[in-house]
């Protein structure tokens, strides 16, 4: 004897009346789906039982607070761990980031072919549970909901997983050293990258890509609120934005294109058409053959460009400002995320100062030359130099993420505006996190005809810049912007090593899926 | 005789006006002169190697008491072609006021670059804090144009503390302690020792029993100073010396100015006369 009935929308649920015994044999079901005439016909008749089931309540793991003590109520988790133990079966049901302990025992609630069906069901499937919610005296470590347990009535599997993982989430959340010490495994990164739906699963995982959205949403929020406008620029485009060798080429109909390195042309771009203030969010593509800890060859691209009245530190300004507050929005609201990380990979908290800290060149130069490096007053930091200047600004300063001003000419790309008060050194500015540079900016040639004699200084084709340079000849207000990496700065801000943990699906020379 | 004829004001009356105005203006020179005297008649002399006159400006170079950069050279180190940052990281709930006073007291004597940040450690900070070493400097967007930084953190710390130069200098702690820097950056200690230590002792004094002491300490302090200020016109003898800006901010800061004793009471209005405790004064109010 079977019945069908549907959940929620059209995923077929058969009950197996697998034991005629069982005298709760409607207590428990499997899920089996099928694809035959029979599923169709029964689709369009009984899909409204669907609909009746939609005004059950589902209560989130997170609501599982002792006020709801003694209450039943249905909720829909994953099942992380099941253990049978004698006449009881313990499971540990998860939602995201929380999970709470939920048991079936031996007695007039469930029968011993239920316990055994409970303990048997696969991890990491989807199960909707009835149960009621119990305080308990003595709490549960394990556990994010520590002061009740789940005492199961009816427990059905929506979505069934195969036996067999590709990993063990518990091994994935574990600390490396803590592997280590005690034996158990822990996951290397090729393999949660492979296997990346299963590891985005973990709360750690979680935290960092919900810090993640954080990050955004502040840094739209922040923008919006000094007036300035989104914009969305091309990522086709006909000629190498940045100079050089690092572009992706495609194939457009008979000739060939690229892949936007950055959106520099268009936001300056623009800036000339009048919108005085942008900023856009979308991907940026590099071609390097950089397998390091912090490249990726896709990566998405947070830029801010804006005209000023009298003087370029109005675009620093406006940009330390910005990061300012997103790093107070993330301290004040997702300390529980970062909390989260830390338990994984520990790091000591993001430190800052309002307003932020300015350096000049000059002014690293000399710390790192107190301290014993050699180097020339025109030489670019490398980044060794960079990570040394870092840790001595935070031991003089206290703060993580300080500005460096006025960087030399030679260094920096040709449409950088060169310092008016001294030639050797230029308009422009580099911001770091953790002693790692996050943002290259600088105050933009806005002149065409000095744009185009630092061009051919640099040595740069004049005719594929010609629309670039095009662009400044109907008068153009002096302006200047930068642009951060989304994936670089939450590693950094959460002290992790690799950029690869807060890129979703990552790209780089050696990786093209999932 | 008529005062107005064909309508107009009679040129004579016109220059009697005159003639009234240019006297009241005068008087009113005069009385401002006096008033200036008399203050420095009751205050006693306080030559720091510093003039309160306003008509003297902060960087004149003319002038022998403004010995410019030769002497961060000897009292610092070597200009290594970049600004002299000193930070200084104090609780917001305990402003500094002696260093504040110190502060100002730099910038008549150097070019100096102040900054003020709050650390991420504190949530906010109440707006006279922000503002209390004074407006931004015109020329601030260019670092290297001055000879000494004065960068002023406020955080969650549990003792004041300072720091200049990684490399050689281990962080300096107590607002005590980094007073005795920053006034040596000014002027010497007196060169004899018996004075010198007289003036230590009274900065300690200052900080540990009025600042921080119970009602009986502070009591006793105060009539300490009102005994030491019946022999000399100032704590260290007849010089102001930095336990005249300690005792005075640490006085004020207890609350005790009104409570104290005949001499204090005189001694706290020659300072205030001098001019260089309004930024303290300010941050009390």
């Amino acid at each position: 004897m079977t019945l069908r009935t549907y959940v929620n929308t059209n995923v077929l649920l058969i009950q197996n009346y697998s034991d005629y015994s069982c005298p709760v044999a409607n207590n428990y079901a499997d899920n089996k789906i099928r694809s035959d005439d029979t599923v169709q016909t029964t689709v369009s008749r009984s899909c409204h039982d669907g609909y009746r089931r939609a005004d059950r309540v589902l209560v989130k793991v997170q609501d599982l607070t002792p006020d709801k003590a003694d209450q039943l109520i249905w909720l829909r988790a994953r099942v992380h761990t099941s253990r049978a133990k004698g006449k009881q079966c313990f499971l540990v049901l998860r939602q995201q980031q929380f999970n709470v302990q939920a048991l079936v025992a031996v007695g007039d609630r469930a029968s011993k072919q239920m316990v055994k069906f409970a303990a048997n069901i696969n991890k990491e499937s989807i199960v909707d549970v009835e149960a009621v919610v119990r305080k308990v005296e003595q709490k549960i470590e394990s556990c994010s909901q520590q002061d009740v347990e789940l005492h199961m009535e009816r427990i059905f599997v929506i979505s069934q997983a195969e036996p067999r993982l590709p990993l063990q989430l518990e091994d994935a959340v574990r600390p490396d050293g803590e592997g280590e010490e005690e034996g158990r495994a822990t996951v290397n990164q090729d393999t949660k990258l492979d296997n990346r739906v299963i590891d985005l699963r973990t709360t750690t995982s979680q935290a960092v890509f919900r810090l993640q959205s954080g990050v955004c949403q502040l840094f739209r929020d922040t923008l919006i609120n000094k007036g300035f406008v989104e914009i969305q620029t091309p990522k086709i485009i006909s000629a190498a934005s940045e100079g050089g060798a690092n572009v992706f080429t495609v194939s457009y109909f008979k000739t060939s294109a690229y892949l936007a390195q950055s959106p520099q042309l268009y936001k300056q771009m623009c800036i000339c058409a009048d919108f005085d203030k942008v900023f856009c969010v979308g991907p940026v593509f590099r071609a390097e053959d950089s397998n390091t800890h912090r490249h990726l060859t896709e990566f998405v691209g947070l830029d801010i460009e804006m005209a000023f009245n009298y003087h370029y530190h109005e675009v620093i300004d406006s940009i330390t400002d910005t990061m300012v507050q997103i790093f107070k929005g993330l301290r004040d609201n997702f300390q529980t995320e970062i909390q989260t990380v830390n338990k994984q990979y520990p790091s000591e908290p993001f430190k800052f100062l309002e307003p932020t800290l300015r350096l000049e060149y000059t002014e690293g130069v000399a710390m790192l030359r107190e301290a014993g490096v050699e180097m020339g007053d025109e030489d670019d930091l490398s980044t060794p130099n960079e990570k040394l200047l870092g840790r001595l600004v935070r031991e003089k300063y206290d703060t993580d993420f300080y500005v460096l001003d006025k960087y030399p000419l030679a260094v920096r790309p040709f449409y950088t505006m060169p310092d008016p008060n001294n030639p050797k050194y230029s308009n422009s500015y580099d911001m770091f996190m953790r002693g790692e540079e996050i943002l290259s900016g600088a105050q933009r040639i806005h002149d065409a005809q000095l744009l185009t004699e630092r061009a051919q200084h640099h040595q740069i084709d004049l005719e594929k810049i010609k629309a670039y340079i095009d662009s400044f000849r109907y008068g153009a207000p002096p302006h200047g912007g930068g642009g951060i990496g989304l994936e670089r700065v939450c590693m950094l801000y959460l002290g992790l090593h690799n950029v690869r943990q807060t890129s979703m699906f990552p790209r780089d020379p050696k990786r093209l899926t999932p | 005789m008529p005062m107005y004829q064909n309508g107009e004001v009679d040129p004579a009356v016109k220059a009697l006006e005159a003639r009234q105005d240019e006297i009241m203006r005068k008087l009113y020179e005069l009385k401002a002169a006096v008033e200036g005297l008399a203050k420095t008649v009751t205050t006693p002399d306080a030559d720091l190697d510093l003039t309160v006159s306003s008509s003297l400006s902060p960087q004149s170079s003319s002038s022998t008491a403004f010995k410019g950069t030769a002497d961060l050279d000897t009292l610092l180190g070597k200009d290594l072609g970049a600004l002299r940052d000193i930070v200084i990281n104090a609780n917001p709930e305990h402003p500094p006021l002696t260093l504040l006073v110190l502060h100002s007291l730099l910038c008549q004597r150097y070019r100096v670059l102040s900054t003020v940040h709050v650390h991420s450690s504190v949530t906010s900070v109440p707006p006279q804090l922000m503002s209390c070493l004074g407006p931004r400097h015109v020329d601030s967007y260019a670092r290297h144009l001055f000879q000494l930084g004065f960068t002023l953190i406020w955080k969650n710390v549990p003792t004041l503390q300072m720091k200049f130069s990684i490399q050689n200098m281990c962080p300096i702690e107590g607002e005590a302690n980094v007073a005795r820097f920053l006034f040596k950056l000014l002027t010497p200690y007196p060169s004899d020792p018996a004075v010198a230590t007289l003036v230590d002792s009274w900065v300690d004094t200052a900080f540990f029993q009025l600042a921080e002491g119970s009602t009986k300490e502070r009591a006793a302090v105060l009539r300490s100073l009102n005994s030491a200020l019946g022999r000399n016109p100032w704590l260290a003898g007849p010089e102001f010396s930095l336990a005249d800006i300690a005792c005075f901010c640490c006085v004020q800061c207890s609350g005790s100015a009104s409570s104290a004793p005949a001499n204090v009471q005189r001694w706290l209005k020659s300072c205030e006369n001098l001019g260089h405790f309004s930024p303290a004064k300010l941050l009390l109010q």
